[in-house]
């Protein structure tokens, strides 16, 4: 019995892909292929995913190179739990 | 209301039905993921050393102690996925000895050592050995360059010492206002001589954060798998208002070891219009806790970081950002305690390095 929390747990987690709205998983930081004002709003709301989830316990640091920057956030994602799409904007406006 | 033989039926039917669900949540792990591109070419990331350096004198109740820690930070990502990260401590705590002279211990450990599998938007395995998420002090806020305050919460000891084990975590979405976070862990971490002996607990956080209001607020827990198979709990909260530049923190812990909490708020004095440039890189801060004995003797308590008795603290702190990642932090406080009441002051200077161990600009 003791099983079954931690199976609907697994499964909460294995179904949390599809319950999410789709309209916050689709973004991406693939710099090549957005156009400029798409750019500007990346980099707009970038810059609040920035304060809003790295501003929880951290002042902004400065720029880093962007394949610095980019092993950071894979660090910051894993570390502060961002969501995939935090870390792509994040990355985004920290590189442009 | 389930009869007993409702209970054992319903017991036999998960046990046929769990190892197809374990099955299927792996596949869902390790399936290529719908959706998700973790870099660009330009941006495919090096490894880096980066972590802080610190230089902090403490004069606790007048005993002077000149503490030097170095946490180097080792990132090492492997393909799209795969992060190798760890972070040693190496920290001098040198005292007045009789001979006149400063000197100490030089402690030297591994804070973690983990692998993180990024399976899919929604989950990253880690394995290793790693912080164990029980509140938020010991995972996002212990670096010497992002704590406010130097001195460490009273209740940090509780439940956060690392593990060695596994790990699911991550974040994702829940509505346009709200994201969740989790993390769920199994340690069975070696201690005594030689790691003859071990401890064995399970675990996990849970937060909910409002991006609107900028509010995170959750829950952890762990529970001990041996002997008494003791529980702990924890609360945490973290909020920066968008009106001014405050950020607050705050935990909440419960334990045979002990409970307390501790709140802090940190001002940035970016605001003031006097002397504007300077008061733009200070940072004023309070703090504010208890902690309450367990069930466990003082010498217990000691061993393990807390305090020996019941006791409440108050400290004031004031941190000048000189440039990025370099800073200077002073702070005192008094400790109320049926131990003994005492003052601590705090004076030193901490820096965030990075370096990227490869060519850090874009291809």
């Amino acid at each position: 019995m003791k099983r079954i929390p931690i199976a609907l747990f697994a499964l909460a987690l294995s179904l949390a892909p599809l319950a999410a709205p789709s309209s916050r998983k689709e973004t991406s930081a693939t710099t090549p292929a957005v156009s400029a004002s798409d750019a500007d709003t990346m980099r707009v709301k970038g810059e609040q995913r920035f304060r809003a989830n790295c501003g929880r316990c951290h002042a902004a640091p400065q720029k880093f190179p962007p394949r610095a920057m980019a092993t950071v956030l894979r660090h910051m994602r894993v570390r502060a739990t961002l969501t995939d799409e935090d870390m792509r904007l994040v990355l985004f406006y920290m590189t442009q | 209301m389930f009869s007993f033989c409702n209970f054992e039926g319903l017991r036999r039917k998960w046990q046929r039905v769990l190892p197809r669900l374990l099955a299927v949540v792996l596949l869902q792990c390790f399936a290529p993921p719908r959706a998700i591109t973790q870099t660009a070419p330009s941006e495919k990331p090096v490894p880096i050393l980066s972590g802080t350096a610190g230089f902090l004198t403490y004069v606790n109740g007048g005993q002077t102690l000149l503490d030097t820690q170095v946490n180097p930070v080792i990132l090492v990502p492997l393909g799209e996925k795969w992060l190798v990260e760890s972070r040693g401590e190496f920290e001098g705590r040198f005292q007045h000895q009789p001979s006149g002279s400063f000197g100490g211990p030089v402690d030297k450990h591994l804070d973690y050592l983990q692998a993180d599998y990024i399976a899919n938007p929604y989950v990253t395995v880690t394995a290793g050995r790693f912080l164990t998420p029980f509140g938020i002090f010991n995972e996002r806020l212990y670096p010497e360059w992002i704590r406010a305050l130097q001195p460490d919460p009273l209740i940090l000891p509780i439940s956060t010492a690392s593990s060695d084990g596994a790990m699911l975590r991550g974040g994702f979405p829940v509505s346009a206002a709200a994201d969740v976070n989790y993390a769920a862990y199994v340690s069975v971490t070696s201690i005594g001589v030689n790691g003859v002996e071990s401890e064995r607990h399970v675990g996990g956080r849970a937060g909910i954060f409002l991006p609107g209001p900028r509010l995170e607020v959750g829950a952890s827990w762990q529970k001990v798998l041996q002997d008494d198979r003791k529980n702990a709990f924890g609360v945490h909260m973290a909020w920066q208002p968008k009106a001014v530049p405050l950020s607050m923190h705050s935990e909440f812990a419960r334990s045979n070891q002990g409970s307390g909490y501790w709140i802090e708020g940190a001002y940035r004095l970016s605001q003031l219009r006097v002397l504007a440039r300077e008061m733009r890189h200070t940072e004023l801060v309070v703090r504010q806790q208890q902690f309450f004995s367990g069930n466990i003797s003082s010498d217990a308590a000691q061993s393990l970081g807390l305090p020996a008795a019941n006791a409440s603290e108050t400290d004031f702190g004031v941190n000048y950002f000189l440039k990025d990642g370099l800073k200077v932090a002073g702070s005192y406080g008094r400790q109320l305690s049926s131990a003994g009441n005492f003052n601590q002051w705090t004076v030193g200077m901490v820096y965030r390095f990075l370096v990227p161990l490869g060519r850090g600009d874009s291809q």
